[in-house]
């Protein structure tokens, strides 16, 4: 019989400053030993579950609890925090903020620092610890010297020290980039097996997860568990969509070709799913509407030609060329540190290339201010909360208008257009503390906007969305771009968004530009996905196994979700 | 922020030998040695005091570009301080060292006494010494070993933690800081200091302000979560990683603090029991 861990019983929890519940009625018992995906789209309820789980509920954040939640037998209402830390070690989604140590070694030793641990048996359980996820050669780096996949790692050997039977990730993927993604999958499966610990993992992001097996995944929305069952189960059962997750790639394609999933076996690892069989159907159904078509150029709108920048010694850009066109949709892509957002500070003008040049319309770019470069090329934040300056909606998005000199008429026209444009007209006059994050996003283009700039550069604008505001965030700059032509640069890790919403990816790698083609040719491009450090999409395995040409297989499921995705709207 | 080189504050341990005390040595003697300073105003002590000092900076190899002109800075304006107090009161030194020994007269009002000198230099290598003390304290002190060296001497260790965590997440502060300034400056804001007046870039600096500090309060909540999903502020004692055993050197130094106090504690024996006719002790009275 296996031992139960966590049972909920009749739970129900709400917030203090809330008036509804947030978990409804949960019943939910996890066993010793079995590796959980707790899946839900934000809002669902499911880091709330995790912190029911962990403690901070109710210790930092106060609300009612009825019914039971017993935790390694201990009935959590009674237990304070520390107690049930003992038991929980949770990695958060932040990589950054717990980082609380000044060096890997400081921070890994954090917990037993609190429990008073005499430094001897200290300095062994960091060692082995440090070990156990790879990092036993940065013990005295501090924080600011290493990078997110490597602090997520210092903060799972936090918690590996003796006796947290459950190991605790709420979205482990959120700050990372998709190679990163991978290996924090992979080093979780790792820690899993070899110290036989209960592991959870919260996430929205099916796909990634499922890189490495999970034995259940329980899908939470509206906070009620929705689904107990198996990935092949869950994958089969068409809830997804439903509930606002993204489907796994592959999946969507088998499905674009009619195959009947219900028949299939390990539909939850691709490596193991066994399509020989489908092979014709794919193709036959690949040729049945092949009409790709290259989109067409517009004028040429910006040049960049062998654009150089270093920090001091350091070499940041080295020889950057590439053209923009009016009305394109192109993904900057590559790892963190790579340039990207250098190429993007100066494509903004707020640094100057020390060699080459950029050139705008015709102009110079170097010969104007940033303030003048600004009214061409708009930069949107990847956190709305980092720009908003103002209390109310229109005040905000007049700023720039303000800043910039215009007169009183004219800016009171060009905010009522841009915040018909963005839809957010009726709240004009609401303040941005009761906006939801996909509103101030919303509020923060709109600022930019209403300058009305030629190119507007969005760094990460879906990070850490779930697939419903995510959709609703691309879908409205897609508008944009199509109704108002608007240019847009994303800069982003993040290849779904890749792949559905733009027309080209620029690759950085090192500081340097080492691609700069149609996204399906990218990212069937092995050598050029090693070297950016993005994940190989599952439909380029899914091609290889049905021995279709990749690149063909992926300009063509673009082209069925874009017209389906038309078609919707 | 670059952190990388040696600058002001250290987060990474160096190698020279005050370096490798740990942390309750480090503070203790820091301790000792200013207490000292402010107790007494006697040459003897205060010059030693000086010198051990300045051996002290130049043994942990410091940055030079920084700390030098930091030097000259603090020792510009301590001579201009003394110049005022002489502008002020030429004949200082009359009532403090006893006597008025004139050297060179500018004019009736204006002398210059041997024991203003002398008063002059004891205040200068007072005010220096205090100086380098502290700055050869921070330069070979990490956070980790400050709070350590507090915790040591009673300090609560929730006192000690906000100096180390402090030092953690100011560089973060500072990069979300530079990044909204980004993000403004592309919308219009002049912050050229060549373009807009001193006033308006004020206030726009102010409206920085606003983001910034939202965003340091959302991470201020992660923190704090993080802190207590480990156990922080549990226990009513607590540990360092950071705090190496005591080591042959500490055992020296240990030496070396205790007579500190222990003289501390003869100069306040002295200046109650046997107070001296005159503030400060001069060798030829």
């Amino acid at each position: 019989m296996k031992k139960a861990i966590v049972e909920f019983q009749d739970f129900s929890f709400k917030y203090k400053t809330q008036t509804e519940t947030t978990l409804k009625n949960i019943n939910l018992t996890l066993y010793q030993g079995e590796k959980v995906l707790i899946l839900g789209p934000s809002g669902s309820g499911k880091s709330t579950l995790a912190n029911c789980i962990n403690g901070l509920i109710p210790f930092s954040y106060e609300g009612e609890i009825t019914g039971s939640l017993k935790v390694a037998g201990v009935e959590t209402k009674d237990a304070s925090i520390f107690e049930l830390s003992r038991h929980v070690g949770t990695v958060q989604q932040d990589t950054d903020a717990q980082f609380v140590g000044l060096s890997v070694g400081e921070d890994i030793a954090f917990s037993l620092e609190n429990r008073a641990t005499p430094r001897e048996i200290m300095l062994n359980k960091v060692d082995f610890a440090a070990k156990a996820v790879g990092m036993e050669d940065f013990l005295l780096e501090p924080p600011f010297h290493l990078s997110g996949g490597q602090k997520q790692k210092v903060a799972l050997a936090g918690i590996l020290h003796d006796d947290e039977e459950i190991l605790l990730f709420d979205e482990p993927l959120a700050a990372l980039d998709p190679a990163m993604g991978m290996a924090a999958v992979d080093l979780i499966d790792k820690i899993y097996r070899e110290k036989d610990k209960t592991v959870l993992i919260i996430e929205h992001r099916l796909e990634d997860v499922l890189y490495r097996h999970v034995d259940r995944i329980i899908l939470i929305n509206e906070g009620q568990i929705q689904l107990d069952s198996t990935p092949d189960e869950l994958l089969r059962s068409g809830l997804l969509k439903e509930h606002g997750i993204r489907e796994p790639l592959y999946i969507s394609a088998l499905k674009n070709a009619g195959i009947n999933l219900s028949e299939m076996e390990h539909l939850d690892c691709i490596e193991k799913l066994d399509i020989t069989g489908q092979k014709q159907e794919i193709l036959n159904e690949m040729n049945a509407s092949n009409s790709y078509q290259a989109p067409e150029k517009g004028e040429l709108l910006l040049h960049v030609e062998n654009v150089d920048f270093s920090y001091g010694e350091r070499k940041v850009l080295s020889d950057i060329s590439f053209d923009i066109y009016r009305g394109e949709r192109i993904a900057i892509v590559g790892k963190n540190g790579a340039g990207k957002s250098t190429m993007a500070k100066m494509l903004c003008g707020i640094i100057r290339p020390q060699k080459g040049s950029i050139t705008m319309e015709g102009t110079n770019c170097l010969t104007l201010s940033i303030k003048e470069i600004g009214r061409k090329i708009g930069y949107v934040m990847q956190n709305p909360n980092q720009m908003i300056v103002k209390d109310i909606i229109t005040d905000e998005v007049s700023l720039a208008l303000l800043l910039n000199g215009f007169t009183k008429e004219e800016i009171d026209k060009r905010v009522a257009d841009t915040l018909k444009m963005c839809g957010l007209y009726p709240m004009r006059n609401w303040p941005v503390s009761v906006l939801s994050y996909g509103q101030r996003k919303r509020v923060t283009i709109a600022s930019i906007l209403a300058l009305s700039p030629e190119i507007i550069i969005l760094d990460e604008p879906t990070a850490g969305q779930d697939y419903k505001h995510y959709t609703e965030i691309m879908n409205f700059l897609e508008a944009l771009n199509r109704d108002y032509h608007i240019t847009i640069l994303f800069i982003t890790h993040d290849m779904h968004l890749a792949i559905e919403y733009t027309d080209r990816a620029i690759v950085f790698a090192d500081g340097k530009c080492i691609a700069d083609d149609p996204v399906f040719k990218v990212l069937s491009d092995t050598e050029i996905i090693q070297a950016a450090n993005l994940k190989q999409t599952s439909l380029v395995t899914l091609a290889n196994r049905a021995g279709i040409d990749p690149e063909a297989f992926i300009r063509h499921f673009i082209e069925v979700e874009r017209k389906e995705r038309a078609y919707e709207s | 922020m670059n952190l990388d080189k040696r600058l002001f504050i250290n987060v990474i341990p160096g190698k020279t030998f005050l370096d490798k005390l740990s942390g309750t040595t480090k503070v203790r003697l820091f301790f000792a040695l200013i207490i000292l300073l402010v107790a007494t105003w006697d040459f003897r002590i205060l010059f030693p005091v000086l010198v051990a000092s300045l051996i002290g900076l130049v043994s942990i190899k410091p940055n030079w570009k920084i700390v030098g002109s930091l030097m000259a800075f603090i020792i510009a304006v301590n001579l201009f301080n003394l110049f005022l107090i002489w502008v002020v009161t030429p004949d200082y030194g009359r009532n403090i060292v006893g006597g008025s020994t004139v050297l060179f007269t500018f004019t009736s009002r204006y002398i210059l006494t041997a024991e203003t000198l002398w008063y002059f230099l004891i205040r200068f290598t007072k005010f220096m010494a205090t100086f380098l003390v502290s700055l050869t304290f921070i330069q070979a002190i990490t956070p980790s070993e400050m709070a350590a060296g507090l915790y040591s001497i009673k300090v609560p260790y929730k006192i000690a933690t906000i100096v180390s965590i402090a030092f953690r997440y100011i560089p973060d502060i500072s990069r979300d800081f530079a990044d909204i300034k980004i993000s403004m400056q592309a919308r219009g804001m002049e912050l050229d200091s060549k373009k807009a007046g001193l006033f308006t870039r004020l206030k726009q600096n102010v409206l920085i302000l606003c983001p910034l500090i939202i965003v340091s309060f959302e991470r201020v909540g992660n923190i704090a979560n993080a802190m207590d999903l480990r156990g922080y502020g549990k226990g009513k004692t607590r540990t360092y990683y950071s705090e190496h055993e005591e080591t042959e050197n500490d055992r020296l130094m240990k030496i070396i603090y205790l007579l500190l106090y222990l003289s501390i504690v003869a100069v306040i024996f002295f200046r109650i029991f046997f107070p001296p006719e005159f503030q400060v002790w001069a060798p030829w009275i």
